[in-house]
């Protein structure tokens, strides 16, 4: 659990609490915002794994969360999915950027991944999650996966932006699926929720490859779609354009 | 399943038939683009895109908005699946969709059965008139998605163009498909809502830049 508040015309930290193998790292930075590095200690996430995490940014505060290395979803040992439940709460004024890196599918595993999302109104919020099925530099293709995840942004009670997708059964025809996922390896959701989000969007289309598509859905709510055939591709398009959507603020782990 | 009276099948007929002011004729639903691109220029690839629409997209997650529309128990929770559908449309053009279609038909149920209708996202608005009218959920689903895809075929009629024997072969082909999506899904309920039709999305969004084009989405 992580709340950030302001003070001192900068983004301190409020509340910290950190339990089993979930690590916050804090790369010592200076200016007015705050990065944090989310870690998974255990390396990765299999059957029977509970992770939460909650993260509060009040007014006018400015936070970055990543991840230090991607998320591995294991081949399970047993019935009971992963579970990881994100929450985050932008208060009015406040910018958080929700941008781990990418989260790999391991054949047999079963996730169910929830990220909740509150804004408040004049809430800035920068999320984009990555999926990457398999692991191709093992050529590995995926066959086999049990995979729900839920991505929400809510207004009060209103949900502003639901995406959901799964994977279950014959994974490889569903991947596979000349209109669906088209054979990638890779695919990414990116929502930019605020006032920013109209002017992003031509930049954002500019730099979007063939197979990506980018929309204004309501004034305050930017939407695109990238798949790609591998994680290397897909960063090559993924950090130009988080580089442009954040000011050149992408944290360290991003660049190695 | 009761069976439905032959009155129930005319009234779900005439919702559905696309002589009904929603305007269904409008939007390709992104198919437009796609055709512009060459990934669908026949009965095969049309066939491709309309199964991983209605499987794994949209199609069935209309039906999941629509049969939990027809059993919400409370305003407050119509206004919720209202809510859900309009966030989980994903894209500027796929939202004019629902929302446009949705107001029509709205409009028409309150002119001329129900005045107490209110304006919802198209499938809310026709699962909830449907509770309304007393109709069978089961054939409401079934006839809806039907339409949807017929509506579609007609579309790539236009747009590839493909021939009427070849469009009337297609919809031939995805009627007990369709009944049997809408079937799986008026099933289930709203916590199994996914779509992993990502290439067809990203071909909505596409659209929005199209240069020439004659469907509103």
């Amino acid at each position: 659990m992580l709340g950030v508040r302001r003070s001192c015309g900068r983004t301190a930290i409020g509340a910290l609490r950190q339990a089993g193998s979930s690590k916050l790292l804090f790369p010592r930075q200076d200016g007015p915002e705050k990065d944090a590095v989310l870690i998974n200690t255990a390396g990765g996430v299999t059957s029977g794994d509970m992770f939460e995490f909650d993260g509060r940014a009040e007014a006018q505060t400015h936070l970055t969360l990543t991840t230090q290395a991607a998320e591995r979803a294991y081949k399970a040992n047993g019935p009971e999915p992963a579970r990881i439940r994100s929450r985050l709460h932008v208060a009015a004024g406040a910018t958080v950027h929700w941008l781990p890196q990418e989260t790999i599918l391991f054949n047999g595993c079963c996730v169910d991944r929830q990220l909740l999302v509150q804004v408040e109104p004049g809430a800035t919020l920068l999320l984009a999650e990555t999926l990457v099925f398999g692991r191709h530099a093992m050529g590995e293709t995926l066959a086999s996966a049990t995979f729900r995840d839920r991505i929400e942004i809510r207004q009060g009670r209103t949900p502003v932006f639901v995406d959901a997708f799964s994977l279950a059964g014959d994974v490889a025809a569903q991947v596979n699926r000349r209109f669906g996922l088209a054979g990638s390896g890779a695919t990414t959701v990116l929502a930019l929720f605020g006032p920013k989000a109209e002017a992003a969007l031509s930049a954002l289309r500019d730099a979007l490859p063939e197979t990506a598509g980018a929309s204004l859905v309501r004034d305050d709510l930017l939407v695109a779609r990238i798949l790609a055939p591998d994680s290397f591709v897909l960063r090559k398009t993924l950090v130009p354009i988080l580089n442009t959507l954040t000011d050149n603020r992408l944290p360290r782990p991003w660049m190695i | 399943m009761a069976t439905a009276t032959e009155q129930q099948i005319l009234t779900l007929t005439q919702w559905v038939s696309p002589a009904f002011p929603v305007g269904s004729y409008a939007y390709s639903h992104g198919l437009e683009w796609m055709v512009e691109s060459g990934q669908v220029s026949d009965s095969a690839s049309l066939s491709g895109w309309l199964s991983d629409i209605l499987e794994v997209g949209s199609g069935r997650a209309d039906i999941l908005f629509l049969a939990a529309a027809y059993r919400v128990m409370t305003p407050d929770e119509l206004l919720e699946v209202d809510a859900l559908c309009r966030a989980f449309a994903g894209s500027a053009e796929r939202l004019k969709e629902t929302e446009l279609q949705g107001q029509a038909f709205s409009r028409a149920i309150a002119d001329i059965w129900d005045p107490g209708m209110p304006t919802l996202a198209y499938p809310v608005a026709v699962g909830w008139a449907a509770r309304q009218a007393d109709l069978p959920l089961d054939l409401t689903a079934r006839m809806f998605l039907h339409a949807v895809m017929s509506n579609l075929v007609s579309a790539a009629m236009r747009l590839v163009p493909l021939g009427q024997t070849d469009g009337q072969g297609v919809i031939h082909t995805f009627t007990p498909i369709c009944s049997e999506i809408a079937a799986a899904s008026v099933a289930s309920d709203l916590s199994t809502l996914s779509s992993s039709a990502i290439l067809a999305d990203i071909a909505a969004m596409k659209h929005e830049t199209q240069y020439s084009r004659i469907f509103r989405t």
